[in-house]
């Protein structure tokens, strides 16, 4: 127990909480998109994210030809770098995402197979895509070189602003303010949120069911892609089970803030990277996951549908 | 995304290959009589570094041995444990069911010789580990202790702990020290043995931060507020890199300093620029040092390997014990083990080598002192 750590760090622990969970937001928003219009679990979201870092690193290192020992770049150099790495793995994984409903899903889907088999066929593609970088990569941990040199902006309150963790709070909030936008305003959110309601209706209505999962997945695709990139700039590694812990922490968030529910994905992947900095600095690292879990707990108990209730979708029009 | 059905695949397909590498050996026994021990510790996975550097120490002294034309040569088949308990669990009885295999050279780590001890002492496979040092592994009173089969041909964590906090405050003027373990066997004993000469010193804080974990920003914070100028870690290269890399982006500019599991060949280009003057420790002296230039000739043609790794003396020594007793005739399990505890070696450099009744080296070993310098591991002496 470590109070003091709370007067002296409280902003710079909450900053990189921000930064942290804002990361969570992104892949529990590839949880929760989908589990909004399937009421399905997507377990593949967790290697999805996976690919998404190899892609990264793939790009900075073998198209853009930058060594792990590579300098850090500078100017318009950097910009373009990070630009093409960022794109690069949103669209990867939103590829990936696509494939992944197509094999997966689909044909289940279309046979009327229960939603425990599609839950297994979920699994069963995490593992082959897990065990295939397993193998492809020998276990071994991967490096990523560091483009963007750890400039910081200065010191305010004990918080270091540091370019990295600016861009990891800065690029999820526009994402997200943009999918909020497009779910709540445009005509193919506003299928999404109907096939959400009812998939009957929506087929009476003459909405291409198929077309708007397939859309679905593409998003979760997009912002895990973007949270991919934004792991890879900030924490510079990767492994072929980084996925598993991600996976858990992003679907956490999404329970915790209402599954199916997008502003509840993004603020429960707040309050997971909040809970976990004061949970690790204040009673130490071995006690961060039990208090998360706890507290998830407590919260499922007063408020079973989590923080902003189930699929806020459905009742609001 | 399931971590016990991914891992139980692993485990099947190690087993698979420990097994299917072995089956092969029947054919040559019948050409020309010949043993087979094995190699186990990390050959994949996130501290693959280990064993990699550790096994062609073994596999030099074992080819050696073969072209002298003995009466009875040597098969060495690797075991991969993946420096991980629990692979070690699961593939540890496929290499006690190998009735071939006489002897095991292994384990690296501390976690994968424990949970290796079940099936090995139901079948009577006597152990000789390069480098898996925590205490507790030869503690008489500890229930997971290896007595009978394990031996050690390094010095405990007892050693080198207290000698890891003189090399990290060496130098410093008003240490305070920050500890954080891995929450491994091998992590949380170093630092506990680390932990009484560290409070003489003067300790500011201490984490225990399990494997896996990505973001390291609050441990960094901490320490800063801690007002530390000395971090140790007790833990394995992979999570090292990432928590070094944090604490110096985090602006901490004091001393890192961290045990024989950080010290790899690849613990340098994984931490990258916050490698440099991070100080390491282990039970064991460079190789080369103890090689003739005709001898290190020998071993660079025979595995490919440069530079010796680390422990590449240590695991040498190893698959000498047994390569002695193939020598006095102990072909059997039960041979081997007999000839084990009771026979006095000769190791790399000419050091002798005997076994106590839990499996320790009589009178111990030296601990060495390395520095991360320009981006490579080099050697400063004893700690």
């Amino acid at each position: 127990m470590n109070l003091s750590v709370i007067t002296t760090q409280f902003w710079s622990l909450a900053f990189q909480g921000l930064a942290l969970g804002l990361i969570y937001s992104l892949v529990s928003l590839g949880y929760t998109m989908v589990y909004g219009v399937l009421r399905l679990i997507n377990f593949a979201n967790s290697e999805v994210f996976m690919l998404g870092t190899f892609a990264v690193l793939y790009i900075e290192i073998n198209i853009l030809g930058h060594p792990v020992t590579a300098k850090p770049l500078g100017g318009f150099h950097l910009v373009y770098t990070l630009v093409i790495a960022l794109v690069g793995s949103m669209i990867a994984c939103a590829v990936i995402a696509v494939l992944v409903e197509l094999v997966a899903y689909r044909r289940l889907r279309a046979r009327g197979a229960s939603r425990l088999a599609s839950l297994i066929s979920a699994i069963g593609v995490s593992i082959f895509l897990m065990e295939s970088m397993r193998m492809v990569t020998a276990s071994r941990p991967q490096t990523a070189p560091r483009l963007l040199e750890k400039w910081t902006f200065g010191e305010v309150a004990g918080v270091n602003f540091r370019i990295d963790t600016v861009m990891a709070i800065i690029a999820p909030i526009i994402i997200f303010v943009i999918l909020d936008q497009f779910v709540t305003r445009s005509r193919l959110g506003k299928a999404i949120r109907a096939v959400s309601m009812s998939e009957d209706n929506s087929k009476l209505m003459g909405i291409n069911i198929n077309r708007v999962i397939s859309l679905t997945f593409l998003i979760g695709g997009l912002t895990t892609g973007a949270a991919a990139f934004l792991y890879t700039t900030v924490y510079e590694n990767t492994v072929f089970n980084v996925g598993f812990n991600m996976g858990i922490a992003a679907f956490t968030a999404a329970v915790l803030g209402g599954i199916g529910n997008l502003r509840g994905a993004f603020f429960g992947g707040l309050a997971l990277g909040m809970m976990e900095q004061f949970a690790s600095a204040v009673l130490g690292s071995q006690w961060k996951a039990v208090t998360v879990f706890v507290v998830l707990v407590l919260i499922l108990l007063f408020k079973p549908n989590g923080l902003f209730g189930e699929a806020v979708q459905q009742t609001r029009t | 995304m399931n971590k016990k059905i991914v891992s139980g695949l692993a485990i099947a397909a190690a087993t698979t290959l420990a097994l299917g590498v072995v089956v092969t050996s029947p054919a040559n026994a019948a050409a020309k009589k010949s043993v087979t021990l094995a190699f186990q510790g990390p050959l994949t996975g996130p501290d693959a570094q280990l064993g990699q550097d550790q096994y062609p120490g073994a596999q030099w002294a074992i080819e050696v041995y073969n072209a002298t034309n003995p009466a009875t040569k040597i098969n060495l088949v690797k075991a991969d444990s993946q420096c991980d308990g629990t692979v070690a669990a699961n593939i540890a009885p496929g290499v006690a069911a190998n009735k071939e295999i006489i002897g095991v050279i292994g384990t690296s780590c501390s976690g994968e010789a424990r949970n290796s001890f079940p099936a090995y002492k139901a079948a009577g496979l006597t152990m000789v580990a390069p480098s898996a040092s925590a205490v507790s592994l030869t503690d008489p009173k500890a229930p997971d202790r290896g007595f009978p089969v394990f031996h050690r041909v390094v010095a405990h964590d007892g050693f080198q702990a207290p000698a890891l906090v003189r090399y990290a405050v060496k130098g410093v003027t008003g240490p305070k020290i920050y500890l954080v373990d891995d929450q491994t066997t091998y992590g949380a004993g170093l630092i506990k043995f680390a932990k009484p000469s560290a409070t003489k010193i003067g300790v500011v804080g201490t984490d225990s931060v399990p494997r896996g974990t990505a973001d390291w920003t609050s441990v960094a914070s901490k320490v800063k507020a801690a007002g530390a100028n000395v971090v140790i870690y007790g833990g394995y290269t992979a999570e090292a890199a990432k928590f070094f890399k944090a604490l110096r982006d985090g602006g901490y500019t004091g001393i890192l300093a961290a045990g024989d599991g950080v010290n790899t060949s690849d613990f340098p280009s994984l931490a990258g620029k916050a490698a440099e003057g991070v100080r390491l420790t282990a039970a064991d002296v460079p190789f080369e040092k103890l090689l003739t230039a005709a001898e290190l000739a020998s071993f660079q043609k025979i595995t490919g390997v440069k530079v010796p790794g680390l422990y590449s003396a240590t695991a040498y020594n190893a698959a000498q014990v047994f390569i002695t007793c193939i020598k006095n005739g102990a072909l059997t399990r039960s041979a081997i083990a007999v000839c084990v505890n009771n026979t006095t070696f000769t190791g790399a450099g000419g050091s002798k080598i005997k076994f106590n009744r839990y499996g320790d080296i009589i009178g111990g070993a030296d601990v060495g002192a390395y520095l991360v310098k320009n981006g490579t591991i080099i050697y400063d002496g004893i700690a």
